[in-house]
C-alpha cells in the first residue's frame, strides 16, 4: 500500500472518528449505539468467518488451500480488535436492548427469557466469547506464523488437533453472539436458526475477503506457484456458501411466514414493510441472485476481474444484511445519514489499516507447512 | 486409403509421454486427435484443445424451465384454477411455492445432466466404438495411454500416421478399422423394455411381501399410543361406554339451536332473518359465501362452475326466479339441512354466518336483477 493511500486512510479515520464522537450528542444515543453494534457485528462476522476458514482447512486436511491459508489468517487479525469494540458496546445495553427497558417485566416473552437475558449473564457471555475468540486466534494463527520460521511439522499436528475443538467453540459462541447482539435487540423475537444465519453470512463474507486478498497479492507477484486453479476453488466456495446463506435465510423466513405467530412475525414485519421492503428485496437479489448467477459457470470462477467485483459486492451485501437486521430497531424508515457515513468511514478505514498491517504478518504463504508443496501441485483437470 | 480405417492408434506407457506426443503429432499435420486413458489426465483437455462441453448450457436451460414450470404450476393451481384460502395466507402466497420450485429445478437439472450426458452427448443406446473393438482396448482400460490419429474424409495417410506415431515414441501401433455395426433393432428394445418391466414387477411384489412379512419399525410412538378418547370409538372411561358424549337431556349447545321445520317450505314460512342489512353483515356473508358456496354455485350464484360439465347434478342457480322469490327462511333451511346432493353446512357455518350468507345472496340477486328504482340513483 502506498504512503498516499495510508495517509488517506488515516485522514478518513480521523474524520470518521470526529463524526462518530459527534453522533453521540447530535444524532442521539439510540442511533449511535445501533451503528456501533452494527459495526461490531460486521467486524465479528469477518473475523470469525476467517478463523472458520483457517480451521476448516485443518479439519478437512485439504491440500489446495494450504498456499492460500495465510489470507484468512491475516484477515483474522481483526479478532483482537473485537475486544475493545465489544467492551465499549456493553454501554449500549441500557439504551437499545428491549429486555433492559422498564416495560420488560410486563412482556411475557421477555419474562420467560429473563434467566438468559440479564446483565451479569449477558456480560459474562460476551467476555467468555471474546476470550475464546482471542485464544483461538492465538492458537490457530500465531502458531501457523511461528511455523514459517521453525518449519516444525509438529505445529501442523497441533493445529489439526485444535481445529475440531474450535469448530465446537465457534458453533456455540457464534450462536450465543447472534442471539445476544442481534436477536436480543428485539428480545421478544424467537428464531432458533438465527445463529446459523449469521454464520452463513460470516463465512460467505470472509471467503470474499480472502479471495480479494489472494488476487491482490497474486497480481503483485507475491504468491509464486499459486495458479488460477487455486483461486477457482475459492470462487467455488463463495458460490456454495452463497447458496447456503440463501437456503438458511429463506428457511427462516418461510417458516415464520407460514406459522404466522405474533411473537415471530412482528420482527419480519418491521423489516419487510415500508421503505425497509426495498432493503429486503435488495438483500434477496443482491446477496443471492447476483453472486449466484455471476459465478455459475467454470469460466466465471476463473475470471479474476469478475471474482474481484463479486467479492466486493458480497462484502457490501453482508453489510446491507447486518444493516437490515439491526437498523429497524430505530423505528420506521431507512436510517441512513451522516452518522452512518461517519461510522462507515471510521470502521472501514480503521479496519483497512489493521488489515494492511496484518498483511505483513509472516510470509505470504505458510512456507513452513509440510503440505505446502502438495498444495502448490494442485490443479484442476 | 479406404474409409474403412477409423484411425491409427499408438499406445504410450505414461500420461506424460502421451501429453508430450500430442503437440509433436500436431506439428506433423495430424490435427484430428483422440486420446483414451485409464483415468482422467490433467491437462489433456487443453492439449487436445477440446471445446467446452455444452452440457452445462443444456442443464441451465432445463433447470430454468423446471423452476419456471414448478412455480407457474403452483401459481396457477393456487390462484387461477381453484383459488382457496389456506391458513389465512393470500392467494398468491409465493413463499410457500419456493420449496417446490427448488425441487423442480434440481429434479429437471439433475435428470438433464445425467440423461443428457448419456443419451445426447455419449449417444446411448449405441454401445459400440471402433476403439473398443481394437486390440489395444483392454490395455487402455488397464495401464496404457492411447492416442488416435483420426480418419477425416478418407484423407488419412496410414503410412505417414504410423511413422509419425513411431517418431514420437509410441510403443505399440495399430491401425483401427471401422467395424460393421447393427443398429439397436426391435429385439434389443423388446428385451430392454421387458427387462425393466420385469424388474418393476419383481421389486413391487418383493417390497409388498417384505412389508407384510416384517412389521414396520415405528420409532417414537408415545404420542400415538397415549391414553385418549376417540370421538367415534367405544371406550370404557365413561359410563356410556364411548368416547363422544351426548349433551344432557333437554339442553342445546350455544349457537346450535335446532331447526324444528321439517321441510324447506315450512322453514321458509317460520324462520325470520335476525340480522340487519349492514355493510358488516354483507361483508361477512360474502366472505363465507366465497369460501363455502362459490365453489359450486359460482361467485355470482349462477350455478355455472366446473361442476357443470363434470358432475351429474347441476348446482342450483341462485339467480333463478324460483330462488329470487323464495323467502330468507327457505335459503337458511337449505344451508342448514342440505338439499338434494348438497350436504348440510350446519357443522361448518354458524347460525349467524348462515343468515349473513342469506343476506349476501339477496344482494347478489339484486345486483343481477336490479329493479328500476335502483338504476335511477
Amino acid at each position: 500500500m502506498s504512503v498516499g493511500t495510508r495517509s488517506t486512510l488515516w485522514a478518513l479515520l480521523t474524520l470518521g472518528g470526529v463524526g462518530v464522537v459527534a453522533a453521540y450528542p447530535l444524532a442521539g444515543t439510540h442511533r449511535f449505539w445501533a451503528n456501533w453494534i452494527l459495526w461490531f457485528v460486521f467486524m465479528a462476522c469477518l473475523a470469525l468467518g476467517a478463523l472458520f476458514l483457517v480451521a476448516l482447512q485443518h479439519v478437512t486436511g485439504a491440500m489446495w488451500s494450504v498456499p492460500l491459508r495465510r489470507a484468512p489468517e491475516r484477515i483474522a487479525v481483526l479478532t483482537p480488535w473485537l475486544v475493545p469494540v465489544g467492551l465499549v458496546a456493553l454501554f449500549s445495553l441500557p439504551v437499545v436492548f428491549s429486555w433492559t427497558q422498564p416495560n420488560a417485566a410486563s412482556i411475557t416473552p421477555l419474562v420467560l427469557k429473563a434467566h438468559w437475558l440479564n446483565y451479569p449473564f449477558f456480560i459474562i457471555r460476551l467476555v467468555v466469547c471474546l476470550a475464546l475468540w482471542v485464544l483461538s486466534y492465538f492458537l490457530l494463527v500465531k502458531r501457523s506464523v511461528r511455523q514459517d520460521r521453525t518449519k516444525d511439522p509438529n505445529l501442523t499436528v497441533r493445529l489439526r488437533r485444535f481445529s475440531p475443538a474450535f469448530m465446537v467453540i465457534l458453533a456455540l459462541t457464534i450462536t450465543s453472539f447472534a442471539f445476544d447482539w442481534v436477536s436480543s435487540l428485539e428480545a421478544a423475537w424467537y428464531s432458533d436458526i438465527f445463529g446459523v444465519y449469521l454464520f452463513a453470512g460470516a463465512v460467505t463474507t470472509s471467503i470474499a475477503a480472502a479471495t480479494l486478498a489472494v488476487i491482490h497479492l497474486h497480481r503483485r507477484g507475491r504468491l509464486p506457484g499459486v495458479t488460477p486453479d487455486h483461486v477457482y476453488n475459492l470462487g467455488g466456495l463463495l458460490f456454495g456458501f452463497t447458496i447456503f446463506w440463501a437456503y438458511i435465510a429463506f428457511s427462516q423466513y418461510l417458516l415464520q411466514w407460514y406459522a404466522d405467530l405474533p411473537e415471530e412475525v412482528f420482527w419480519f414485519h418491521q423489516r419487510t414493510s415500508g421503505s425497509m421492503e426495498l432493503v429486503f428485496v435488495l438483500l434477496g437479489i443482491g446477496h443471492f441472485f447476483v453472486p449466484f448467477l455471476a459465478l455459475m459457470t467454470r469460466n466465471d470462477k476463473k475470471n479474476w476481474t469478475r471474482l474481484t467485483w463479486v467479492s466486493i459486492w458480497v462484502i457490501f451485501m453482508e453489510f446491507v444484511d447486518v444493516f437490515w437486521l439491526i437498523s429497524p430497531i430505530l423505528g420506521k424508515g431507512i436510517h441512513l445519514g451522516w452518522p452512518e457515513l461517519a461510522f462507515a468511514a471510521f470502521f472501514v478505514s480503521g479496519g483497512l489499516l489493521v488489515l494492511q498491517r496484518g498483511m505483513g504478518m509472516g510470509e505470504d504463504m505458510p512456507v513452513g507447512d509440510p503440505f505446502i508443496q502438495d498444495g502448490l501441485d494442485f490443479h484442476l483437470s | 486409403m479406404s474409409e474403412s480405417v477409423f484411425g491409427v492408434l499408438g499406445l504410450f506407457d505414461s500420461a506424460d509421454e502421451l501429453l508430450q506426443a500430442i503437440p509433436k503429432v500436431k506439428e506433423k499435420g495430424f490435427v484430428e486427435l483422440e486420446a483414451y486413458t485409464p483415468y482422467p489426465v490433467h491437462g489433456l483437455d487443453e492439449a487436445l484443445e477440446l471445446p467446452k462441453s455444452k452440457l452445462g448450457v443444456l442443464v441451465f436451460l432445463m433447470a430454468s424451465i423446471g423452476a419456471i414450470s414448478a412455480f407457474a404450476f403452483e401459481w396457477w393451481t393456487s390462484t387461477v384454477s381453484y383459488p382457496l384460502l389456506t391458513a389465512g395466507k393470500p392467494y398468491n402466497g409465493w413463499p410457500a411455492w419456493i420449496p417446490v420450485t427448488l425441487e423442480g429445478t434440481i429434479l429437471v437439472g439433475t435428470f438433464t445432466a445425467a440423461l443428457g450426458m448419456l443419451f445426447v452427448f455419449n449417444k446411448l443406446p449405441f454401445f459400440g466404438g471402433p476403439v473398443l473393438n481394437s486390440e489395444a482396448a483392454d490395455k487402455i482400460t488397464h495401464d496404457k495411454f492411447a492416442l488416435v490419429l483420426m480418419q477425416v474424409d478418407g484423407e488419412l495417410d496410414t503410412g505417414a500416421a504410423v511413422a509419425a506415431l513411431e517418431s514420437v515414441g509410441a510403443r505399440t501401433i495399430e491401425v483401427v478399422g471401422v467395424p460393421r455395426y447393427e443398429k439397436a433393432g426391435m429385439g434389443w428394445w423388446a428385451k430392454t423394455v421387458t427387462g425393466i418391466a420385469a424388474t418393476c414387477v419383481v421389486a413391487g411384489f418383493g417390497t409388498a411381501w417384505l412389508v407384510k412379512t416384517f412389521p414396520t419399525v415405528r420409532p417414537m410412538v408415545e404420542m400415538e399410543n397415549q391414553p385418549r378418547l376417540d370421538a367415534e370409538a367405544p371406550d370404557t372411561f365413561f359410563a356410556a361406554q364411548r368416547g363422544m358424549q351426548r349433551p344432557p337431556d333437554g339442553t342445546v349447545p350455544r349457537g346450535f339451536m335446532p331447526i324444528l321445520a321439517k321441510t324447506p317450505e315450512q322453514g321458509g314460512k317460520n324462520l325470520v332473518n335476525p340480522l340487519p342489512v349492514t355493510k358488516q353483515v354483507l361483508e361477512d356473508g360474502r366472505n363465507m359465501f366465497d369460501i363455502h358456496c362459490a365453489v359450486c354455485h359460482d361467485k355470482l350464484g349462477t350455478g355455472k362452475t366446473w361442476l357443470d360439465s363434470t358432475y351429474v347434478v347441476q348446482p342450483a342457480n341462485l339467480q333463478s326466479s324460483t330462488l329470487r322469490d323464495a323467502s330468507d327462511g327457505f335459503l337458511y333451511w337449505v344451508i342448514s339441512n342440505g338439499f338434494g346432493t348438497m350436504p348440510s353446512y350446519a357443522a361448518d357455518i354458524s347460525q349467524n354466518e348462515r343468515w349473513a350468507i342469506v343476506r349476501y345472496i339477496r344482494s347478489l340477486q339484486r345486483s343481477q336483477d336490479a329493479p328500476e328504482r335502483d338504476l335511477k340513483k
